[in-house]
């Protein structure tokens, strides 16, 4: 055991507290309602046949449909019929329960609406943002003009607003445009990343002047050097500022929660999660659960993938 | 092509004036070098060439025509840096390609994807990767094309830096100490290499530099810059031979030329340590003077000579050798050039005379000022007593 085993239990201790979470998560959307509130069946649940009774009561047979199969089931009475009926429907409606949690997620709300609803709205905040950011970052970083230092400190001082002082008179601003209940009102607020003027103008320090003035004696205007040579340049810690803008928006409950108030066709990915909070008709932990792994699913792989050159930016060691 | 004058250039940062009314007149084809020790300003005034950085007054010709005001990438004119400023994210040929494609190609036309497709665009894209080839193939690196900056060694990232700059035909090649950044053996080399790149373009070249050993080596003339001015601006020979002034003589020629304090008596005949010399200047009253020597013009003599020391350094270079030798009367140390086989009677230790040709003396003012009318005359009765 080397010196350091301390230091490593710490760390372990850590990673079961942020992993405490996930797991939960991820058990809950494999389990029976059943197991859930015992509390039972290890990490993927004993995975019996179950009864989805809301599937049965949908096609509790009415006195139509037992007139109609009749015909199909001679010599029994009406009430035997119907309990046949029932039955028939109670092993059509059975299943395993992860594939009740995970249809149920997808088919109790248009979840695949709001995933790409979430896609939309996080794509087009990022990628305003960085048509804001480089050429604001550069200037800020690279360019002489009267001035520079008093609009950094305007920089470093949005960074201390939090979002939550100025969300009322935001959503006042886009009530009286008619903007609330629109993709506008998801993404105008956020396209001016001061977070990301402040990463990018940190990492465009780092880029040597003579590399600029190299792009200006070959020809290139100054926008030109921001798009060729200053963003290639910048994929590493674009992509942490990436990793950053996308963690953060496609998670955001409480914006969006605020301004789309009716139309469903806009709900993003976390309110979607509301459709399952239990409003007295009973708890739906297993299918809430799978649309929250569903829900995570494209930023954890998406993280994996890019996880080497995310840790890059973060350092700003992306100029060898 | 085209000649490049510079009129009473000034620029100040602040308070501090870094170049204090420089002009100079580059004729067409020329190879100038501007030397000087660091913060003299001669890459400042590179950059104001180029269009990187704008003069506070004066005035920049290229071919005839003022650019004051024109941006760099209007200049039309090239430059290689000392860090080399490859683009790390594309391969050698597309570094090269960069000025043509922005000189070459519309806006349409230079549109990632969809800018192949813009008519013309695909002609004009063959004809971009012939030059480039063609450049490749100049600087022998063709086989480098399709590699990135970071795959090259030191030499290799220097001739792209060379290619992307001759590449397009630029009225003039600015080089900002583009050799400082490689290893003894291969600067040698290049030093060759670009001053045959020169004779082959014959373009203008204005060529920055601290190392007085690659301005003199390449340069039709040299410009040795001082504290924000142009000493001398000369042939190289010029300049090590006829110095204008005694800091030329001092950061030019290694190893450094050397300086004998001098007095001049009343009749103008030098002095030097209370030993009349046969040099006077004439028409001048009592005063302090230098005496500069290169380690070239010092002979080995014997007893009467009016130098004598004792050695106390020498350095063998194999073809020649130099002796640093301690001066007798004064607390000074000169160096002197000798062959190799003079080497026996040079000695750690041993006591030698020095003399020198009258006509291989530079003489100073006291300001510093090159003295150039010297008498020679004969010595005193007096003297020789």
């Amino acid at each position: 055991m080397t010196r350091d085993w301390w230091k490593h239990l710490i760390l372990m201790l850590g990673v079961i507290v942020v992993i405490a979470p996930f797991y939960m998560m991820v058990s809950y959307s494999f389990k029976s309602p059943g197991e859930i509130d015992r509390g039972e069946g290890g990490f993927f649940g004993r995975q019996e046949m179950m009864v989805d009774e809301r599937c049965v009561k949908l096609r509790d047979p009415s006195r139509d449909d037992i007139a109609a199969a009749a015909p199909d089931y001679p010599g029994l009475s009406d009430s035997e019929i119907r309990d046949a009926l029932v039955s028939a429907a109670e092993a059509d409606c059975s299943m395993r329960p992860v594939v009740f949690n995970y249809t149920k997620a997808f088919t109790e709300a248009p979840l695949l609406r709001y995933l790409l609803n979430g896609v939309i709205v996080t794509a087009s905040i990022f990628l305003i943002q960085v048509v804001v950011a480089l050429p604001a970052a550069y200037a800020l970083a690279k360019l002489k003009f009267w001035g520079r230092e008093a609009v950094f400190g305007l920089v470093l001082f949005c960074l201390l607003i939090p979002v939550h002082a100025i969300a009322l008179p935001l959503y006042i601003m886009l009530a009286k445009l008619g903007l609330t209940n629109t993709y506008a009102a998801l993404v105008v607020p956020w396209t001016i990343s001061v977070f990301g003027i402040f990463l990018m103008r940190q990492f465009f320090m780092t880029v040597p002047d003579d590399l600029i003035d190299a792009a200006r004696m070959d020809g290139m205007g100054e926008f030109a050097i921001v798009w060729r040579v200053m963003l290639p340049t910048a994929i590493p810690a674009l992509l942490a500022f990436a990793i950053f803008s996308v963690v953060a928006h496609w998670n955001d409950y409480f914006w969006p929660r605020i301004v789309v108030t009716g139309n469903r066709d806009l709900f993003t990915p976390p309110l979607g999660l509301r459709e399952f909070k239990g409003d007295g008709d009973g708890s739906f932990f297993g299918p809430m659960m799978a649309t929250a792994t569903v829900i995570v699913m494209p930023l954890i792989v998406a993280f994996l993938l890019a996880q080497k050159r995310f840790i890059e930016g973060i350092t700003l060691s992306g100029m060898k | 092509m085209a000649e490049l004058s510079i009129a009473n250039v000034t620029k100040r940062f602040g308070e501090t004036e870094v170049l204090k009314g420089v002009s100079l007149d580059i004729a067409d084809g020329e190879f100038v070098s501007l030397v000087g020790p660091s913060g003299c300003g001669k890459s400042t005034l590179l950059r104001i060439i180029a269009g990187l950085e704008a003069q506070s007054s004066g005035d920049i010709r290229i071919g005839g025509q003022s650019v004051a005001g024109h941006r760099a990438a209007d200049r039309n004119l090239s430059m290689v840096f000392q860090s080399y400023a490859l683009y790390p994210h594309l391969s050698v040929g597309e570094n090269i390609a960069v000025p043509l494609k922005m000189r070459r190609l519309n806006g349409l036309q230079r549109l990632p994807v969809v800018g192949r497709l813009m008519p013309g665009a695909r002609a004009m894209a063959d004809e971009i990767g012939q030059d480039v080839e063609h450049a490749a193939q100049m600087l022998e690196i063709a086989h480098l094309l399709d590699r990135k900056p970071g795959q090259l060694s030191g030499g290799q990232r220097q001739r792209v830096a060379l290619g992307r700059a001759l590449v397009r035909e630029p009225s003039a090649f600015l080089l900002d100490e583009p050799l400082s950044n490689l290893d003894a053996k291969l600067r040698v080399q290049t030093r060759a290499e670009i001053a045959q790149l020169h004779r082959r373009l014959a373009a203008t070249f204005i060529y920055v530099t601290h190392d007085q050993v690659e301005a003199m080596t390449m340069s039709d003339r040299i410009a040795v810059m001082m504290g924000g001015r142009i000493l001398q601006c000369a042939s190289p020979e010029v300049v090590y031979d006829d110095p204008d002034r005694i800091e030329v003589a001092e950061f030019i020629g290694s190893p450094k030329i050397n300086i004998l304090p001098v007095e001049v008596d009343e009749d103008g005949q030098l002095v030097l340590a209370g030993r009349l010399l046969d040099l006077a200047l004439p028409g001048r009253g009592k005063g302090v003077a230098s005496l500069g020597l290169r380690p070239e013009a010092l002979r080995l003599a014997g007893e009467q000579a009016p130098l004598r020391g004792h050695v106390v350094h020498s350095e063998n270079l194999g073809s020649e050798m130099f002796v640093q030798i301690e001066l007798q009367d004064q607390a000074q140390r000169v160096t002197l050039r000798a062959t190799p086989h003079q080497r026996r009677a040079l000695g750690l230790g041993a006591a030698v005379g020095l003399d020198f040709e009258a006509g291989n003396a530079l003489i100073f003012d006291a300001d510093g000022a090159r003295v150039r009318t010297v008498a020679k005359v004969g010595l005193s009765k007096a003297e020789v007593a």
